[in-house]
């Protein structure tokens, strides 16, 4: 069953708990940081920045808040061009980064179409959001969805998540939104985080049609058949000359016996 | 059963193929631990703004490992804005090159003085800040007491005042309450000004 965190743009006061609290929970340090023009800070995720808060201002001087992080995709670009396995989606739908596996090739830094992960200069490992693994494995929501004051971030079974997104942007068209709509419903076969938005997702910052690149589908394509057949083929090859190695020495013996 | 080299190889050559088609699960879902299992849960109350959330402390071993808000608390249930959520960083911080945890060193553990007309701080002990404290306030008490006033007994000081706060909780809001009132101070007033 799949899971998912629904962000509710339009409840988020931008008060950045969620930030902080991905940071407290997942042992990330913080660094330091300088104003740029934005009060998106730090500007983008970093290998110890797994979320954070976009700050959008609007032309009729109003602000858009989203929160910004691994979109955990049904058909993740970065699950499938690591050469080591080392990302994989869990069954609840989360994109599990292990680093013990990670050997810090930067594809899916290069293929994520989010710019989610990223190379820790300290470690050489990818970072990147783990959907609080350890914490949903046990009953409990993720770190950022339990400190979201105004419950702009919830947490929960995906179709449900998916129909109360819909009812919700219903209900803002009806209030005057008439731009309100989904993100994440069928992008990348389907986001594990499900925005409502009342603008158009570029003016919150998100990628319009993400997609990844033909090479890390063709990779896909290759590396689980050829990777599974290439092993079977190894193991056979070891049996058979071990049988043809036997088979060698007990005709030698015979011949010396007789 | 007997099996010849010939029915070997086909018998391999169907099973590595039936492998690749059907596609073994070798992938398992990861085990996690949750690092709170062993907790002792202690309730506090946030420090910062007016609204005092509640937040618990997660004690693993005399050790802060995490703090979050307090579901059961009526005013928060359960959520905490950045500076509550970083209240953790009070105690711990992260290391930026291991990603350890290490004591806030930061944070102030000894008392300071500043002198009227001074411009540097200086270390004291305990003692010496408490003993002062006293002093000042017996001092401005004794200098400003009234007995009585317009014919009334009154027994009060308005020239101390007292400034508490919504992140103290309610046995140290109780045990200041009654400390000021038995200093005969009337000007108590509170942070939280909603």
């Amino acid at each position: 069953m799949a899971y998912a965190v629904l962000v509710d743009t339009k409840k988020c006061m931008a008060c950045r708990g969620c930030q902080v609290a991905c940071k407290d929970w997942n042992r990330l340090p913080a660094g330091a940081t300088k104003f740029r023009g934005s009060y998106t800070n730090p500007p983008t995720l970093e290998a110890h920045t797994w979320n954070h808060l976009i700050f959008s201002e609007t032309d009729q001087g109003r602000w858009l808040f989203a929160n910004y992080a691994c979109m955990h995709c049904t058909d993740a670009a970065c699950v499938n061009v690591c050469p080591a396995g080392a990302v994989q989606r869990t069954k609840n739908g989360t994109v599990w980064p292990d680093p013990d596996k990670c050997i810090g090739c930067g594809l899916c830094v290069q293929h994520c179409p989010f710019h989610v992960p990223h190379l820790s200069k300290t470690t050489n490992k990818m970072g990147k959001c783990t959907g609080c693994a350890e914490r949903t494995s046990q009953g409990l929501r993720p770190a950022c969805v339990t400190t979201c004051p105004n419950g702009a971030l919830q947490y929960g079974e995906r179709n449900a998540l998916l129909q109360q997104a819909k009812e919700r942007v219903q209900s803002l068209r009806e209030q005057g939104f008439a731009q309100a709509n989904i993100y994440g419903e069928n992008e990348m076969h389907g986001l594990g985080r499900i925005y409502i938005l009342t603008e158009r997702p570029a003016a919150y910052g998100l990628p319009e049609n993400p997609c990844y690149s033909a090479s890390a589908w063709i990779w896909q394509l290759a590396r689980r058949p050829l990777g599974k057949l290439a092993s079977v083929g190894l193991f056979s090859g070891l049996v058979v000359g071990f049988l043809r190695w036997r088979g060698d020495r007990i005709q030698h013996k015979g011949d010396n016996t007789m | 059963m007997k099996v010849t080299r010939r029915e070997f190889f086909k018998l391999t050559g169907v099973a590595a193929l039936a492998a690749v088609v059907v596609g073994c699960d070798w992938e398992n879902d990861p085990v996690f631990s949750h690092r709170l299992e062993d907790a002792k849960e202690v309730t506090t109350i946030c420090p910062y703004c007016s609204c005092g959330c509640g937040a618990i402390c997660y004690v693993v071993g005399g050790k802060l490992v995490s703090v979050s808000g307090d579901p059961d608390h009526p005013i928060n249930e359960g959520a905490l804005c950045s500076k509550g959520a970083s209240l953790l960083n009070l105690n711990t911080v992260y290391n930026l090159r291991t990603h350890d945890p290490e004591l806030n060193p930061n944070r102030l553990d000894k008392v300071l003085y500043r002198a009227p007309y001074s411009q540097t701080w200086v270390e004291k002990n305990w003692r010496w800040a408490m003993d002062r404290i006293a002093k000042k306030v017996k001092e401005t008490r004794d200098e400003s007491f009234e007995r009585q006033a317009d014919g009334i007994t009154v027994n009060r000081t308005k020239a101390i005042a007292h400034l508490g706060s919504a992140a103290l909780d309610n046995e140290e809001n109780y045990l200041l309450a009654k400390l000021m009132r038995s200093l005969g101070i009337v000007n108590m007033d509170h942070h939280a000004r909603l």
